[in-house]
């Protein structure tokens, strides 16, 4: 079922790095998510008290200096170091030595919501306080985008092919589809895949003009749900060819066996009403890998704890996997994490590998009052331990873009 | 996967300030026609620079028809409005593109910063409860592509690329392999990028923009950075058989791309010109071409003093003694540094030479540095038997990108 089209290489994660609001590092990340550990307070890094809610998911005391060994960590912005303190990691728990990787085949392929949104906020800072005097070059040299995959790849001396997909919550699944894609062609040996959001006020303040932000709690697929909670992190999976993973003998945790996307073209910041678009992506997936919905055994939901959207993921879920929807665990684990924007689909496709290698579902916590509109089972507030062969990532973002990565057991 | 599937461009629309078509935006290339002029949409009267590339009297109703625009902001007009253009050269109807999920690439390097740094202000001046959430929705860097996809009701693979000056090049990349892997019949890829007080301001603080408001001189040993300018461009790339299928005109064959990353990031000559040089060689070997195959070169050159070097030392590198006779040329002398829409833009003029034979100059070009390797260049038109074309695109800080167009009729 996980044979690759001839021609095609199979491609493994062997390597896992997180910087998240509950922890630094695999372990510390895997043991927090099932524990249940929320990461979610009130907000620390700006002043919230000219808005109704409060509440974030920071990553507090993040020290980037041990990560930068070669670059000024000075002079990057917060979602560059966020996302270089993730690489290292993914490449240290890989077993890889950056030193050791040839640099022209290694590559970087991230996502992000906002990229480094706090270069504008100090923009605007400058340019309301002291004028256009006070600004200086940081919109031309820290802000763009691209700058988080390029800061890695110049951290770590890769030269490979480096893209950022701005993708907004969706990101991270693109850039994963995108790597998986591109070692499987063989125009890469070695890729870093991921996403990383630095939180700022620009994010914060928006979600607030929607009224999506929960006032005490995130509590995806509970009746009582108030919404999301924006967050900040990184997440970074090391890729490579599954044959050249196994020569080495490294540890897999899972393969890339499929990925599906689609887009809404419905709304900007609505889903399709029926879940159209995301049940499209979620059977692309399943066709990719050659899989049925009930191979399916854990997803990682997208559910960021917004009315609206727990229930058309539900919806959608049921549109595309039919009878098997009732069968299948999905819990979201941004009910701990908060909605780490560009980092979400990143660290949750973390959460599939985990998933896959360990046996252990994390929880939906906060649930407490069952929605008859998101029936399906949310693993409730408990880590379970359970088996799982295959496991799909959904995200789901701004602009209509889904994406649904499948991830399996590496059969022989 | 199907590796014998061939992707072919069959439309291209362009938006930009010497022309909204790929045909007058060539002719106005070879005539060096520069409209690098005093900015209007916002007061640089305190600038050190105060001229630009500008798009002037943009209506995007003479694109779109009589329609509400509010819920787009500039970024997501212009792509919106030069992927209709490409659409339609495409023969791609609004009935035709409700029956297919087409995919759409938008390569961009800021989205538009304008929509989120103005968000932000009204967010600190009036308050949290005062911003609007028309503007929140454009504040993701993929807001064009979401606006755009919602507008010609693209629903396949969505997905904004940004690869910093190579954006738009990278998107025409990535869209031709999903149309190589068949996970898109059609694609629409390309890039868009507004002019706006925010980034201009901070290439000025950069030093980016040089010694002031003269005309670029790519490649030219008294070039003295460049010129910021703005604008849009798709391609439409289908399979070929698709195209066949559908009596579509075929416009050139996209034979191969590669990209690569200096990981000085721009700091050292040599590495950066090390990864102009992989991203050319990677292309030439997907397309299973050698240097003396290509007819001509369209280079990301702008006037910027370093990366004009880095570009032109790894062109040699890559293609040995046909740098020396290949003809170039490189149009940001005149668009300006339309950043993540340029390598779209460089790709829209070229299948425009291809068809007309005739190759635009280097604007402003009279000599490089001692040994510069690239000794055809010229700042007057060429004609050129344009059987394989080479678009490159090279960032500032990093990305490269280099693609190879074969005209149609080798296809």
């Amino acid at each position: 079922m996980t044979v690759a089209p001839e021609g095609r290489r199979r491609v493994a994660v062997t390597g896992i790095g997180v910087v998240s609001p509950v922890g630094v590092g695999r372990e510390a990340f895997w043991a927090a998510l099932l524990a249940g550990k929320s990461g979610i307070a009130p907000v620390s890094s700006f002043d919230t008290s000219r808005f109704k809610v409060h509440l974030g998911a920071e990553v507090r005391d993040f020290d980037a200096t041990p990560f930068c060994r070669r670059l000024d960590s000075g002079e990057l912005g917060r979602a560059s170091l966020l996302a270089v303190a993730a690489a290292r990691l993914a490449l240290a728990d890989a077993g890889l030595d950056p030193a050791a990787l040839a640099p022209e085949t290694t590559g970087v392929a991230m996502g992000t919501t906002s990229g480094e949104p706090l270069e504008i906020e100090r923009f605007d800072d400058a340019l309301l306080g002291a004028g256009r005097e006070g600004v200086d070059d940081g919109l031309a040299t820290r802000y763009p985008c691209h700058r988080i995959p390029g800061q890695i790849a110049a951290e770590l001396g890769f030269g490979g092919v480096n893209i950022m997909l701005p993708n907004a919550c969706a990101a991270g699944n693109y850039a994963v589809a995108f790597a998986r894609d591109t070692l499987a062609g063989g125009r890469a040996e070695v890729m870093l895949a991921g996403g990383a959001d630095a939180f700022s006020r620009i994010t914060y303040t928006g979600f607030a003009r929607l009224g999506a932000i929960a006032t005490d709690r995130c509590a995806p697929f509970d009746r009582e749900r108030q919404g999301m909670v924006p967050g900040e992190g990184a997440g970074v999976l090391v890729m490579e060819p599954l044959e050249a993973a196994r020569a080495r003998g490294a540890r897999v945790y899972a393969e890339v066996v499929g990925y599906g996307l689609s887009c809404d073209a419905h709304h900007m910041t609505a889903s399709h009403p029926e879940g159209e678009g995301p049940a499209r992506a979620m059977l692309q997936a399943l066709a990719d890998a050659g899989l049925q919905p009930a191979d399916v055994g854990y997803i990682s939901a997208h559910g960021t704890g917004t009315a609206t959207n727990d229930r058309l993921e539900t919806l959608a879920v049921k549109r595309a996997f039919g009878d098997a929807a009732a069968r299948v665990p999905m819990s979201s684990v941004k009910s701990m994490l908060g909605h780490t924007m560009g980092a979400a689909s990143a660290l949750e496709a973390a959460v599939c590998c985990l998933v896959i290698a360990d046996g252990w579902l994390p929880p939906t916590i906060n649930y407490q009052h069952p929605d008859p509109e998101c029936d399906l089972d949310c693993v409730p507030n408990v880590a379970r331990r359970q088996p799982v062969r295959v496991a799909m990532n959904n995200a789901y973002a701004f602009g209509g873009a889904n994406a649904s990565v499948l991830f399996a057991a590496a059969a022989p | 996967m199907s590796p014998e599937i061939r992707v072919v461009v069959t439309g291209a629309g362009v938006l930009s300030p010497l022309g909204d078509s790929p045909a007058a935006l060539h002719r106005a290339l070879c005539a060096g026609t520069s409209v690098l002029g005093p900015v209007e949409g916002f007061a640089v009267d305190d600038l050190p620079v105060r001229r630009a590339v500008e798009l002037r009297g943009f209506d995007p109703a003479r694109y779109l028809g009589d329609a509400n625009f509010r819920p787009l902001d500039r970024t997501g007009l212009l792509a919106a409005c030069a992927a209709r253009l490409a659409l339609d050269d495409a023969g791609w109807s609004a009935e035709r593109v409700a029956g297919a999920e087409l995919a759409l690439l938008v390569g961009t390097m800021y989205g538009s910063v304008k929509t989120i740094a103005e968000f932000d202000r009204r967010g600190l001046e009036a308050g949290p409860l005062y911003v609007k959430p028309f503007d929140f929705a454009n504040s993701v860097i993929n807001a064009a592509a979401g606006q755009t996809a919602i507008w010609h009701h693209l629903r396949g693979p969505n997905s904004t690329v940004s690869s910093g000056n190579a954006s738009g090049l990278q998107a025409i990349a990535l869209g031709a392999d999903l149309v190589r892997s068949g996970r898109a019949a059609v694609a629409v890829a390309g890039g868009a990028e507004e002019l706006c007080l925010e980034s201009f301001l901070s290439f000025c603080r950069a030093g980016a923009l040089g010694d002031g408001d003269e005309t670029p001189r790519p490649f030219d040993s008294r070039r003295h950075g460049f010129a910021l300018g703005e604008g849009a461009a798709f391609l439409v790339l289908e399979s070929a058989t698709g195209a066949a299928a559908r009596g579509a005109r075929v416009l050139a064959e996209v034979r191969g791309h590669g990209a690569a990353f200096d990981p000085s990031q721009g700091r050292e000559p040599a590495g950066g010109a090390a990864a102009v040089a992989r991203a050319v060689r990677l292309a030439l070997a997907a397309a299973g071409c050698e240097p003396t195959q290509v007819s001509a070169v369209s280079a990301a050159a702008s006037g910027a003093r370093n990366a004009d070097a880095r570009e032109a030392a790894g062109l040699a590198a890559a293609l040995g003694e046909r740098a020396a006779t290949v003809p170039v040329t490189a149009p940001k002398g005149l668009l300006g540094e339309c950043l993540g829409a340029s390598g779209a833009l460089q790709a829209a003029a070229l299948l425009a030479a291809m068809a007309a034979g005739e190759l635009p100059g280097v604007p402003g070009y009279e000599a490089g540095e001692a040994g510069f390797p690239l000794r055809s260049a010229r700042a007057t038109p060429t004609s050129v038997d344009l059987a394989l074309g080479l678009v490159d695109a090279v960032g500032l800080d990093g990305p490269c990108c280099a693609l190879l167009l074969g005209r149609a009729a080798e296809a």
